[in-house]
């Protein structure tokens, strides 16, 4: 297996791409077993940084199957997405772990498509947002997901061990009632009113 | 697979569960008994293959994170480090003592550790664990080993109490919370026997080396009289170099302890103090500096290695004496990885920006007045200082409970709220809920101080406690004086109330602002959010000027109630209607945001530009997480994202009341230069607020006449001129 990834060489890659561009087909299909896992593993390692251990990726894949991506071109995977989801602070919350194309692939849109499928089930599901980190270098990851609707929540100091700074990136659902968004308090400066009753009186109208 | 392993399980379970033996010495629970579990892993393991797991429902990320796999050099440290424990280590003579039985290689051997450590010492305070850094040091790992090498031994307790001094600092300080990593000193001898003697010893030892250094310039036909002084090493014509290179390196640790020492004294009285060893720390290390080309050629070398700009010492050579992977086990809550440390050259610099920083700290005024400290530190944070600085001037700031230990907070209150002094005294400052006014504020400060990514973070949720606290006060003012509102009554108590009331006001929305700002130095708003990120900021402006102005009308209209009989009452009746010039500042800005927001919208309007449309949700859902947390706090009352969309519905380029906000700001700007004339900062605040107006006022030009015509052009908006304004710049595309 390693050597074999060694020595697929620019010529190989050429071919690939342009096999690509006449018109080859990319298929994406949603995890569908324990013979994806080593494929998920082998494209992650070689893009990422982070070496993650095989319970990582299993952790992932076993609890959210239905949340992880693979793109296919000529029966070879050359894009993946893995997520997860779960409640936070009594929401439920989408999470983008890994998102991987392989190099000469790259720039044709297989990573949209990759995430806006885990996005649409994260949707589907009832989770109200959807959150992962980037780093702040990653230019090609935040116009990605920038033109996907995620906005930029926080930036989070020294985030990776290399001493970078991450960007929390957040796209949020829109919900019917958030269009008069609830606040806890419906007081203003100036409006001398405090009253227990006015709240309720604001919240029960809805 | 995982559902199958625990079915396993659960089955096997059952047939073992009568052959129980009990453990005497934790006797089995109501609900729980002993069992062996060896046979049942011994069948499992069979079961179970190589990467797979039994999912339990206590396994989280944290969990699957934290695993290792075993020779995986990518993950397990474990076997790329050399030795098992640190006495493997000094057996295998890793870091022996004496460096060298040559005594000139001794020397420079030492120096090389001295500039290594400095190395690591830049290299932690930048963010890496203690134990991977300074405590990679073998030497500083078993001091005792090295008490008959004056040297060395000096300089690794500086070291060591140097450490120990910045860590209490930044732990006193809990500014460190993203930054823990600092603090974690678990298992590290960071206090040895005798510390306290440290600055005496290192004394002794600079006492020494002196006198070797005059030795060594004396004529060769005076040497005889100075026999008695045994050289520093036996090289000659290396005795001056050495000697000096060993002092500028001892003399830098001394006067860097100092400056920490000096800066911890209660109430900034050693702040004075603190100027003078670091104008001394820098000199030093400049001598370390000059001194870099004696080291590089002179080092007979050892293992120089070809030279790249990466070398952690002076000379070039490779340090003895270091091993960072003997402490991985304690330095990090996640498999360990290796770390880069930083050059030689880059740890000096870094200790240079240490010291500017620290000195800036230094010459503060120490000012009981709020917004000259908020002025103060909001300056100091646009020089980037790291942790330590931060830590340092966060210590000076809030001293138990008091601004520099020295003032009350009720009397800070009281100041910004601009009540006459004689008040600092009212009985108002037991209530529970001024109490309560003075921590938020003591926090603000804190918070003020710790690293922007965070301190935004901080800022966006203390603006709730601010809102809250001041609804609190309303209450507990009103049970106690009746209608506040009522302005004509003349009782001391209730005129406090309403001033600290619109104080209070002024200051949330103060913070809202320097919310709002952030978000651009931390490159946190898209281009396409700029839109609504200005009008936001131009809402809170609005009121933060409307407050400061009422704060300050109130405050002339009571001096002057005070103030003995009427003067001309035309003269005052005219200064009273003259805008302040603190009021006129935040006009400016709030028209060059009221512009901003025109422009933009129009450029929306008309060429659709600026838009964001994702496939998954809408404007509004940007809206609502930019500002969800002074939205939660109703700051403003009442402005949502309805009342956005209302104010740049209509925007067009070719409405003249865009081009009127920047000509506006221009003008304004320019007549409130006399106003801040001795005052550089807010000058220059000034200044930048002309050229944002004059760059914007040429692009709103240039689009207008030729935006129809050339389809080519295009808008983009730049930070040239100001940190949170955005100048357009239009460009052929
Ligand atoms: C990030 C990554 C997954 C993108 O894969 P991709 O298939 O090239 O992405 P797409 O083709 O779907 O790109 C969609 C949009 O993203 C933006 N984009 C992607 N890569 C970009 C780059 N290098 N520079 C600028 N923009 C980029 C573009 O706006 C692009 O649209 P366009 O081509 O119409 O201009 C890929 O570069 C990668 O695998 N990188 C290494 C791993 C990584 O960083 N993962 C993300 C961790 S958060």
């Amino acid at each position: 297996m390693e050597s074999n990834k060694k020595n697929t060489n620019q010529e190989d890659k050429k071919e690939e791409a342009e096999g690509l561009q006449e018109g080859s087909e990319i298929e994406y299909v949603s995890y569908g077993g324990e013979h994806h896992l080593p494929l998920i593993m082998n494209l992650v390692d070689q893009e990422l940084s982070e070496p993650y251990s095989i319970f990582t990726y299993r952790y992932f894949v076993y609890l959210w199957p239905q949340l992880s991506f693979l793109a296919f071109h000529d029966g070879k995977c050359v894009g993946t997405v893995v997520c997860k989801m779960g409640e936070h602070r009594n929401t439920l919350r989408g999470y983008i772990a890994m998102l991987v194309v392989l190099k000469p692939y790259r720039g044709r849109g297989i990573a949209t498509e990759l995430v806006t499928r885990s996005i649409r089930v994260m949707m589907d599901s009832g989770c109200e947002e959807v959150t992962l980190e980037a780093e702040v270098t990653n230019k090609g990851a935040l116009a990605l997901y920038g033109r996907l609707g995620f906005i930029r929540a926080k930036r989070l100091f020294r985030y990776y061990l290399n001493g970078v700074d991450a960007f929390r990136l957040k796209l949020l659902f829109p919900r019917p009632e958030a269009h008069q968004h609830q606040s806890i308090m419906k007081l203003g400066f100036g409006t001398y009113e405090l009253g227990s009753d006015q709240q309720n009186e604001e919240t029960s109208a809805e | 697979m995982a559902a199958e392993m625990t079915d396993g399980i659960e089955k096997f379970a059952d047939n073992t569960d009568a052959q129980v033996p009990s453990n005497p010495s934790f006797p089995s629970g109501d609900q729980t008994v002993w069992a062996d579990v060896s046979p049942l892993l011994q069948l499992a393991s069979q079961d179970l293959h190589d990467g797979e797991l039994i999912h339990g429902e206590n396994f989280n990320l944290f969990a699957a994170m934290s695993a290792l796999e075993i020779m995986d050099p990518k993950m397990d440290s474990g076997i790329v480090s050399t030795y098992c424990s640190v006495d493997e280590a000094i057996e295998k003579g890793a870091a022996p003592v004496p460096l060298s039985f040559n005594s000139t290689i001794d020397i420079q051997c030492t120096i090389d550790i001295m500039d290594h450590l400095l190395a690591c010492e830049a290299t932690w305070h930048k963010g890496h664990s203690l134990a991977q850094t300074v405590f990679s040091c073998i030497y500083l790992l078993r001091p005792d080993r090295i008490s008959s090498h004056a040297l060395l031994h000096s300089y690794c307790m500086v070291v060591r109490v140097t450490c120990n001094a910045v860590v209490s600092a930044v732990s006193d300080a809990r500014t460190n919370e993203e930054e823990d990593l600092f603090t974690m000193t678990y298992g590290l001898p960071l206090k040895g026997e005798g510390d306290e003697k440290c600055l005496s010893i290192l004394h002794a030892v600079d006492e020494t080396i002196s006198r070797q250094l005059r030795a060594s310039k004396a004529p060769s036909t005076k040497r005889r009289v100075l026999e008695d002084i045994e050289p520093l090493q036996t090289n000659a014509d290396l005795e001056g170099g050495l000697c000096k290179a060993v002092l500028c390196r001892l003399r830098f640790r001394k006067h860097f302890y100092h400056v920490l020492t000096c800066m911890r004294r209660p109430q900034g009285k050693g702040l004075e103090l603190a100027r003078k060893h670091i104008t001394s720390c820098l000199s030093e290390l400049d001598s370390m500096l000059k001194l870099e080309e004696f080291l590089k050629c002179k080092s007979i070398c050892r293992t120089v290695k070809d030279a790249t700009d990466d070398e952690t010492t002076a000379s070039g050579c490779q340090p003895i004496g270091f091993d960072f992977s003997l402490n991985s086990r304690l330095s990090a809550p996640t498999p360990p990885r290796a770390i880069k440390l930083l050059s030689w050259r880059k740890a000096v610099d870094y200790f240079k920006k240490l010291l500017h920083d620290l000195e800036v700290i230094c010459s503060y005024t120490l000012d009981p007045v709020l917004e000259v400290v908020l002025r103060f530190v909001v300056a100091f944070q646009k020089l980037h200082p790291d942790l330590v600085a931060r830590a340092y001037l966060q210590l000076l700031l809030v001293q138990e409970g008091k601004l520099y230990g020295r003032d009350p907070v009720f009397a800070m209150i009281c100041k910004a709220s601009l009540l006459p002094d004689t008040v600092k005294n009212h009985d108002l400052q037991k209530n529970e809920t001024i109490i309560q006014l003075g921590q938020l504020l003591t926090n603000l400060l804190r918070i003020l101080c710790t690293n922007s990514a965070w301190q935004r973070r901080k800022l966006g949720k203390i603006l709730q406690e601010w809102r809250i606290v001041h609804a609190q006060l309303e209450l507990a003012f009103r049970k106690e004086y009746g209608d506040i509102s009522n302005t004509s009554n003349e009782d001391v108590g209730m005129n406090i109330c309403s001033y600290i009331l619109i104080w209070v006001e002024e200051q949330t929305y103060w913070i809202a602002t320097r919310f709002l700002t952030l978000g651009f130095e931390l490159e946190l708003y898209s281009p396409c959010d700029y839109c609504m990120v200005y009008w936001y900021i131009y809402v809170i402006l609005i009121k933060l000027a409307e407050r400061t102005h009422i704060k300050m009308m109130r405050s002339n209209e009571n001096s002057r109630r005070k103030g003995k009989k009427k003067r001309d009452s035309v003269k005052d009746g005219a200064k009273d209607h003259q805008i302040p010039p603190a009021v006129s500042l935040l006009q400016c800005q709030i028209c060059l945001a009221e512009g901003l927001v025109m422009m933009l919208a129009a450029l929306r309007n008309e060429y659709n530009a600026f838009q964001s449309v994702g496939p998954f949700n809408s404007e509004h859902e940007r809206f609502l997480q930019h500002f969800e947390l002074l939205q939660k706090a109703c700051i403003p009352d009442g402005v949502s994202y309805v009342s956005f969309k209302e104010t740049i519905n209509h925007a067009r380029l070719s409405t003249s009341s865009t081009y009127n906000c920047f000509k506006d700001a221009q003008r304004t700007a320019k007549e409130l230069r006399t106003s801040y004339s001795n005052d550089p900062e807010k000058l220059n605040e000034l200044r930048m607020i002309e050229q944002v107006a004059e760059h914007n006022v040429v692009a709103l030009n240039l689009v207008r006449h030729l935006g129809t015509l050339d389809p080519s052009l295009k808008v983009y908006f730049e930070f040239s001129h100001h940190p949170h304004f955005a100048s357009a710049v239009v460009k052929r595309s």
